[in-house]
């Protein structure tokens, strides 16, 4: 992993970047669940959960403390059976297929342990060896997962010598020894310091560019906004929402808005706007240091957005800035969950 | 990693768990530091039984190279039999439940890693100190054959003997270190066991056999061979039981009966003098702990692989 300045890092760039990989097929699902459900005795964890993860998504499993994202990780991860339903991952059933489940995922959980009289190449070595790489692989392998997560210069420290962050990322190239096809990650930003929490997020999009299908849970939105392709939210053990970025904001607000703010001619911009096909509304709003401002409600894909610019363009019509509104994370958790924590 | 290249071959040495426990058992100077440690102790005490023992003379004024020499064995042996005790339950009762305290355990599940790996390569490196430090000391044991009285099947005996108490302890450690969520109290219930069957499980079984003695009178002969049959098979499952007895008694048939296999012991009585076929209480004493053990490491791998409800 290169080094990079947190401005870059968290640039919306890196989501785009994801979104950009192969295109996601949604109805080729690497994991699946129907009508998973998790009792603790009296207290029921998961409560017919059908969760749907395209190959090659970076899906955000969101949900308060308490939701269930834990439990449906360890039974995805074949750590524990559920009650009732089914649950699939690369099209083994967990409970009946653990093993070549286990072959195709990387399991990071929200608190895991090192062993504290290992040296980190040894650290990749010992899990390596666990899941049957060949001896004669391993050094090559493991050189280069911790050129990936930046860590080669420590490669003959002791683990526990390692910062907490570091952990995360050892632990991280831990996940990718047998090259699993999914990645499941229980909280892996947690507790970690901003640029840590940046480094493992930029991680993520380079391992979904390299064609893996990551899904991981999160409390914190703006990590799972930054760079998620789908998002799942989770609630009192159900799911209130899921799909892909696009179609949950799709869904919420059925209209996209575009701002646009301009230099000057304001009126001229509202009648070449409305006359652009597909634009339902166009309205003047406050202005904004002198600037001029209106807010496009329209309908229809992205090649609308650059018909509205080729158009303002073609009357020479002085554009500043023409930025589409997005529906925010927060608002969109707010609208679909009722803060019920089971 | 160049030095375990010819052990590779093995099954054991290409266990990751057995590479991974030896790797950090044995790095550094501590393994190094304790085993010395360790050996120095055991030449001390020797030294002070070989002082206490060449200060009793016989009559003549002579000391008995055989007696200093069967004293000095038994010491040695005596000590790491205690040792044993104590050592091997303490490296396996923690080996499972430490992976869970440490929050490790869930990384190990989600790999290929069998449960009949990660509970053979734990146990077996566990033991493989305990060996080491049982192995380190049998040339101090050798030393008594300078002095005579002491023969090379009763130094391998003892190491029998010693070995078998080690597994059969190090197996009990790491089941309750399995079925046990915390180390602590893995640890507690292992100790528990050791103790019962070091020392409470004798008492009991020599309590038993004094009582049905005193019940049928105070002299041998006058007990019925029948009675004294079932009492001298009660002292042999006594010996199976227990790695103390079983170590004397063998020792004591080895002299008695020059047999350290099979043999007949004469029990004479007011009917007549039967011969009673006996087994060698080291035979008895392996057998038995063989198998509590493999009965012990099925249930730990059963314990392993359950995955959690």
């Amino acid at each position: 992993m290169s080094e990079l300045t947190p401005s870059e890092a968290i640039s919306p760039s890196n989501a785009s970047e994801a979104n950009s990989a192969p295109a996601i097929d949604e109805s080729d699902l690497i994991i699946e669940t129907r009508g998973l459900v998790k009792r603790y005795g009296k207290l029921t964890a998961i409560n017919d959960l059908s969760l749907s993860v395209p190959r090659g998504a970076i899906y955000g499993f969101v949900g308060p403390n308490g939701a269930g994202k834990t439990s449906t990780m360890r039974i995805l991860t074949t750590l524990m059976l559920p009650t009732a339903g089914q649950a699939y991952v690369a099209g083994y059933e967990v409970t009946k297929n653990p093993r070549a489940v286990r072959r195709v995922i990387g399991y990071m959980p929200d608190y895991f342990g090192v062993y504290d009289d290992m040296k980190v190449w040894e650290y990749l070595d010992f899990f390596a060896a666990c899941y049957e790489i060949p001896e004669s692989s391993r050094p090559q392998m493991i050189n280069d997962l911790l050129d990936l997560v930046d860590l080669s210069h420590r490669r003959d420290d002791m683990v526990d010598k390692l910062s907490r962050g570091m952990k995360q990322r050892l632990c991280l190239a831990r996940t990718l020894v047998h090259d699993p096809q999914v990645l499941i990650l229980d909280e892996p930003a947690s507790g970690l310091d901003p640029r840590a929490r940046v480094e493992i997020r930029e991680l993520m999009v380079e391992l979904a560019r390299m064609g893996k299908t990551i899904f991981f849970s999160s409390h914190i939105l703006a990590d799972v906004a930054e760079i998620c392709t789908h998002i799942g939210i989770i609630e009192a053990g159900r799911m209130v929402m899921q799909g892909s970025m696009e179609s949950i904001r799709r869904q919420l607000s059925p209209h996209r808005e575009a701002i646009v703010t301009l230099l000057d001619r304001a009126d001229d911009a509202k009648s070449v706007l409305s006359g652009v096909q597909g634009v339902l509304a166009v309205a003047e709003m406050p202005d904004e240091g002198g600037r001029k401002r209106l807010r496009v409600t329209f309908d229809g894909e992205d090649a609308l957005l650059s018909a509205m610019v080729q158009a303002l363009a073609a009357q020479g019509i002085p554009v500043l800035n023409f930025v589409e509104q997005q529906q925010d994370l927060e608002s969109v958790f707010m609208k679909v969950t009722k803060g019920i924590v089971s | 990693m160049e030095l375990e290249a010819p052990l590779r071959r093995f099954g054991l040495f290409r266990n990751p768990v057995v590479v991974k426990e030896l790797r950090g058992r044995m790095r550094g100077a501590r393994a190094f530091a304790v085993l010395s440690v360790y050996l120095l102790l055991m030449v001390g005490f020797m030294l002070l039984l070989y002082m206490l023992s060449t200060a009793s003379r016989d009559v003549f004024g002579f000391t008995s190279g055989g007696q200093v020499g069967r004293t000095l064995f038994t010491g040695i042996v005596g000590i790491q039999l205690f040792l044993v005790t104590f050592i091997a339950p303490s490296f396996t009762a923690s080996a499972i439940s430490g992976e869970r305290e440490r929050q490790t355990y869930d990384l190990l599940k989600t790999t290929l890693l069998p449960a009949h790996a990660l509970v053979i390569g734990k146990l077996f490196s566990a033991l493989s100190y305990v060996f080491l430090l049982l192995i380190a000391a049998i040339p101090l044991q050798s030393v008594a054959f300078l002095f005579g009285g002491v023969s090379e099947i009763e130094v391998v005996l003892a190491f029998v003997i010693l070995a078998v108490t080690a597994i059969a302890l190090g197996t009990t450690g790491l089941y309750f270190s399995a079925s046990q969520a915390r180390t602590l109290s893995a640890n507690v219930t292992t100790y528990a066991v050791t103790l019962f069957i070091t020392v409470g499980l004798p008492m009991i079984i020599f309590i038993a056999i004094a009582l049905f003695a005193s019940l049928l009178g105070a002299r041998q002969a006058d007990i019925a061979a029948e009675v004294q049959v079932v009492l001298l098979y009660g002292l042999l499952a006594l010996a199976a039981t227990n790695p103390l007895v079983a170590a004397f008694l063998t020792q004591y048939w080895l002299l008695n009966k020059q047999s350290a296999v099979f043999f007949y012991e004469t029990v004479t009585s007011t009917t007549g003098i039967i011969q009673v076929p006996l087994l060698s209480p080291w035979i008895l004493f392996s057998a038995f702990y063989l198998l509590v053990s493999l009965v012990l490491v099925v249930r730990t791998v059963q314990r392993v692989r359950r995955i959690e409800t």
